[in-house]
């Protein structure tokens, strides 16, 4: 294996030496050791094109510059980053780029993440030589439904290109004319419709290609950005969820070379988390009085939810969790099914949508835990099933049902069946058929509102962290990530009227009604339930919140149940 | 008519007085604009002369305030101890000599008491009661800091001021002010014998009427208005009444001690109708109380304020031994003259 | 008496100071002065006051008079650059050539500290400090500035617009 020494500091001539395969970049071996070579069209999801030119720096030994996205590191190689000679060649390159790029940064959306904006700030020249009128080319140009792009201020890296090529495998768009002239158009008749095309957004180094949606909708630095799992589909691709004024705004993906690598889908950028802002959402515990649903406190709403389900026997209730819910919730749903109320109806629906799925990331199941629920043990071969439950209320034989974080009214007959009951308990984020039948409503809180974990479809459990505040949770430090409004502001700031939601998640609601019915399940936080959860689930052994980080951990796999396993082959 | 004459004098002294202080606010007020290259209040009648009744109706119509922990009774009790003892203090001012109605001498003081200067005395002392008890009554560190630096200000003023005015006594040999008024408008006025006494007695005075530069008790940036912090409304309406009738009485006694009271050098009343030398002679009074209420507010918008331990070395430390010098001196040149 | 009382020497002091009394009359002599001095006392309601361009007053939007449209484009960076956090900006799409607009504008007057920050960092010369000084409210709603209040046509901020031409 080569070994390289780089050279980050032309000062001290400090050097640091990596040893690297045959074949690595110059670039990845750099980024091995923490130096940052400025770079605009290399991208370490795609394949090398070399026409940014930033890159460049001094090789001893070789007589030119040499990009250091495209050159394979020798044996010996010593690489000067910051030498004089580089410095100068990245300055000409960025006042080159310049030349025609627009200056209007206050206009532009990609302005606070911008890398052209950054690399100017620290690596630029800091004035032009050219005088010269800009370039007039397209502005506001639609690609497709999703993606908006400004010809003026692209670069011409062709990450865009590159994505589509290669790994949308779609190739839609190409450079047409030449020079000073050229930009980015679709193939004719061609339209930037793929399920991934607004990846191109975030691989867009400048501000050249936006999101239609989010659009001049807020800047960078106003929001706050968390670290959060999408709850789209079985993948749990690792989000970032941008936050302001208590309200998501967008969706960003964030890398994690074993579920996602940098990719999202545009389904799950731009719908997984339209719930958490919804108008429709549930605000207050309710109970029927009188035939309709009514406000009422959270104590009231509990207390009268454990009296209603006490003359039930165990075998005229039944509990539905939910692959929407977090591994939490389901743990303690369960929990509270065998050990409270003594039952085994226990199930959850399967959100199965057959066809709709790829070999990229979107898969055919659309619930991000239906792995993690069922080992947590609210699906097993002893529990009686979903279709099951669904029998014995048409029999009359279960007269109680809790629905927790789902819409049960899959279709009219259950519709029917749910009208039927005695007794309708739901958890909900949002007001569904299944909670204008119920008789007590809990609205809960979604994966935006509260520390939960997801077991993706290949047994990897993933930490998702609350980006919205509820009305009983501030948005404070440690528990969220803030934004610079959020550290600096008061209460009394216009932006912090977002709205903030009467939830709870579901673990707490039904641990409350659990213990009012004689049962100990006293958590304080998402953290200790999980803690039970990896001691008492063989599969979760070993696990806490600390140990999954950032990029989640996979289940001990020799403790996973047999159909599961088969699962996880099958892919 | 024993009782009906002091009651019509009463009436009249306390109703003018006040009239006083009303229009002192307004001139302490204008005096500070000036010196301050200002206007001042303009805005209330002709140059801003109704000021005073703007004053009084806004203090009367204010809520009075009183805090949750505080001792309601004193703290009401408070602000009339300090008026009552301030405008009791006027009873044995001479303003004039006497008037003659209906052919009966009638004296130009509410009470000719045979011991004046020390029944003077005893009421500014009383005075602190006043200061103290709001001090305490009200709950607030603040102003119970207020009271006992004014308790403890006034003790060590109130020597001074004793001393310094008893050269006077002894140049004079009585307690009563109108007596000694008479001796010095047949002779020369006891600021020419007594200088250093004044002096003294001047300081002392500020001290006793808490005004700058020895204002400790209120001293507003570090007490926040001391004593008086708790009070709103007329009850700190009756505070500042009684800081300004304190200044009168304090000029007052000065006047009388010091600069011959109503008499003028080179005018002799006893030439005129007897009304017409009182009317004069009550003009001429307040004429000498203005000019030293002036000096009083110049003074004030001058001098910045002593700091605590300042103050008690000048009381102790300076005041007190020139007073007993001026008194050993007094005494000394009265032995050889006689 | 040069101890003033946390343990540090004070000022050496004359005899003729020490003596105190002099240097009493002295001040009082200058106060008395004082008080036959002119006044320069303004009569405020009856007589305003004009602020000559440099003077920061209410910041308000330049409104261009050809075309009557606002120069802002709601980059925020007055928003972000605002210290008292006074400044909130919602921006949104135009069919107009600067492609973004401030959909809401607003300015807590109450908050505002009249730094001209704001002013400084547009780039647009969109926010400028006006001339206005004379705000009130009775309530803390009316304080909160919006861009039916804001806006101001460029003719009649021309002195300021000049100023920031020549010294800017």
């Amino acid at each position: 294996m080569p070994k390289v020494t780089i050279i980050e500091d032309p000062v001290s001539g400090k050097s640091k030496t990596v040893e690297v395969e045959n074949g690595t970049t110059v670039i990845r071996a750099a980024a091995k050791v923490g130096v940052e070579i400025p770079h605009f069209c290399w991208h370490p999801g795609l394949s090398v094109a070399g026409n940014c030119r930033m890159c460049l720096v001094e090789i001893e030994k070789m007589p030119k510059l040499a990009i250091a996205c495209a050159t394979q590191v020798a044996d010996g190689m010593v690489v000067h980053v910051n030498s004089e000679k580089a410095v100068n060649a990245r300055k000409a390159v960025l006042e080159f780029i310049l030349i025609n790029h627009p200056l209007d940064c206050p206009i532009c959306d990609e302005a606070g993440e911008c890398n052209l904006q950054d690399y100017t700030y620290s690596h630029g020249p800091g004035h032009s030589a050219f005088q010269e009128a800009k370039n007039k080319k397209p502005k506001r140009v639609p690609l497709g439904p999703n993606v908006v792009y400004d010809a003026e201020r692209c670069i011409l890296c062709s990450r865009c290109i590159r994505f589509m090529d290669e790994i949308a495998k779609e190739p839609t768009l190409t450079f047409v004319e030449r020079g000073d002239r050229v930009f980015i158009d679709t193939f004719p008749g061609k339209e930037l419709t793929n399920p991934y095309s607004m990846n191109v957004i975030d691989l867009c180094p400048v501000g050249a290609l936006t999101n239609r949606e989010y659009r001049f909708k807020s800047r960078v630095w106003e929001t706050s950005s968390t670290e959060a799992v999408c709850t789209g589909c079985a993948r749990g691709c690792n989000t970032n969820v941008w936050v302001r004024n208590n309200e998501i705004l967008r969706l960003t993906p964030r890398n994690n070379p074993e579920v996602n690598n940098y990719w999202i889908c545009d389904n799950g950028r731009l719908n997984s988390f339209k719930h958490v802002n919804s108008a429709e959402r549930i605000n207050s515990p309710m109970i029927r009085k009188d035939g309709t649903l009514q406000d009422v406190g959270w104590d009231e709403a509990l207390a009268h939810a454990a009296d209603a389900l006490k003359p039930f026997s165990k075998d005229e209730v039944a509990v539905l969790g939910s692959a929407y819910s977090s591994v939490e919730d389901n743990y303690v749903l369960q929990k509270f099914a065998k050990q409270v109320l003594g039952t085994a109806n226990i199930d959850f629906l399967k959100h199965e949508v057959a066809g709709d799925e790829d070999n990229l990331l979107i898969r055919a199941d659309k619930s991000p835990n239906a792995f993690g629920a069922r080992e947590v043990g609210v699906a097993s071969p002893k529990n009686v099933d979903a279709s099951r439950i669904f029998e014995l209320i048409g029999a009359g034989k279960i007269k109680a049902l809790y629905v927790m974080d789902d819409d049960a009214a899959i279709s009219k007959e259950i519709e029917d069946l749910l009208a039927k009951l005695d007794l309708l308990i739901v958890n909900s984020w949002v007001s569904s058929k299944t909670t204008q039948l119920a008789d007590v409503v809990f609205p809960s809180a979604t994966f935006a509102e509260k520390y939960g974990t997801y077991v993706n479809f290949l047994g990897r459990v993933q930490l998702s962290k609350p980006a919205v505040s509820t009305l009983e949770q501030e948005r404070v430090p440690g528990r969220f990530n803030m934004s610079r409004l959020d550290n600096f502001g008061s209460a009394f700031d216009q932006w912090n009227k977002g709205p903030r939601r009467n939830v709870r998640s579901s673990w707490e609601i039904i641990s409350a009604i659990g213990n009012l019915l004689g049962g100990k399940m006293r958590y304080q936080s998402a953290q200790k339930v999980f803690d039970e959860v990896a001691q008492s689930i063989p599969a979760f052994k070993g696990l806490s919140y600390a140990k999954l980080g950032e990029r989640g951990a996979l289940l001990v796999e020799g403790a996973l149940g047999k159909k599961s396993k088969q699962e996880a082959l099958a892919r | 008519m024993i009782l009906l004459v002091p009651l019509i004098k009463v009436i009249v002294v306390v109703l003018i007085v006040l009239g006083i202080v009303s229009y002192l606010v307004l001139a302490e007020r204008k005096i500070s604009a000036y010196m301050q290259d200002r206007i001042g209040p303009n805005r209330v009648g002709p140059k801003g002369l109704f000021q005073p009744f703007a004053d009084i109706i806004k203090l009367v119509l204010k809520e009075m305030i009183v805090p949750e922990n505080a001792n309601g009774f004193i703290h009401a009790l408070a602000p009339m101890i300090s008026i009552t003892v301030a405008v009791g203090a006027l009873a044995v001012i001479p303003f004039g000599n006497y008037i003659v109605i209906g052919g009966q001498k009638i004296s130009l003081m509410v009470a000719n008491v045979n011991i004046g200067v020390l029944y003077i005395l005893a009421m500014s002392s009383l005075g602190v009661y006043g200061i103290t008890l709001s001090g305490w009554s009200s709950n607030n560190k603040y102003s119970l800091l207020g009271g006992l630096r004014s308790s403890a200000q006034m003790i060590s003023y109130e020597l001074s001021l004793g001393l310094s005015l008893v050269g006077v006594l002894m140049i004079d040999g009585t307690l009563q002010l109108d007596k000694i008024t008479m001796a010095q408008s047949a002779g020369l006025w006891n600021i020419v014998y007594q200088p250093l006494g004044f002096l003294i007695f001047v300081t002392a005075a500020f001290a006793e009427t808490n005004r700058l530069p020895f204002d400790l008790p209120e001293a507003e940036p570090e007490l926040v208005g001391g004593y008086h912090t708790e009070y709103s409304g007329m009850r700190w309406g009756l505070f500042f009444l009684s800081e300004y009738t304190n200044m009168i009485v304090s000029s007052a006694l000065m006047v009388a001690l010091y600069f011959g009271g109503w008499s003028l050098p080179f005018i002799n009343y006893a030439a005129m109708a007897p009304n017409l030398a009182a009317l004069l002679q009550v003009i001429t009074f307040f004429a000498k109380i203005g000019v030293l209420i002036f000096i009083f507010m110049w003074v004030r918008w001058t001098l910045p304020r002593f700091r605590y331990d300042q103050l008690m070395n000048v009381g102790w430390k300076i005041m007190l031994p020139l007073a007993i010098l001026n008194l050993l001196g007094t005494g000394a040149v009265l032995l050889l003259v006689k | 008496m040069t101890n003033n009382g946390n343990g540090r020497k004070g000022p050496q002091l004359t005899l003729w100071e020490k003596l105190y009394f002099p240097e009493i009359i002295h001040g009082m002599s200058i106060t008395l002065k004082a008080l036959f001095r002119p006044k320069f006392t303004r009569q405020y309601p009856e007589e305003r006051w004009v602020p000559p361009p440099v003077f920061r007053g209410r910041p308000v939007l330049v409104v261009e008079d050809e075309t009557n449209v606002e120069r802002c484009v709601a980059c925020g960076l007055c928003a972000r650059v605002c210290p008292s956090l006074a400044i909130q900006v919602q921006a949104a799409e135009t069919e107009l050539d600067k492609e973004r607009y401030p959909e809401l504008f607003e300015i807590n007057m109450l908050r505002c500290i009249f730094c001209g920050f704001c002013e400084e960092v547009c780039p647009e010369e969109a926010i400028i400090m006006s001339k206005d000084y004379e705000m009130t409210f009775s309530n803390s709603k009316d304080a909160i500035f919006g861009k039916d209040r804001l806006l101001t046509p460029a003719s009649q901020l021309k002195d300021r617009l000049e100023f920031l031409k020549q010294y800017r």
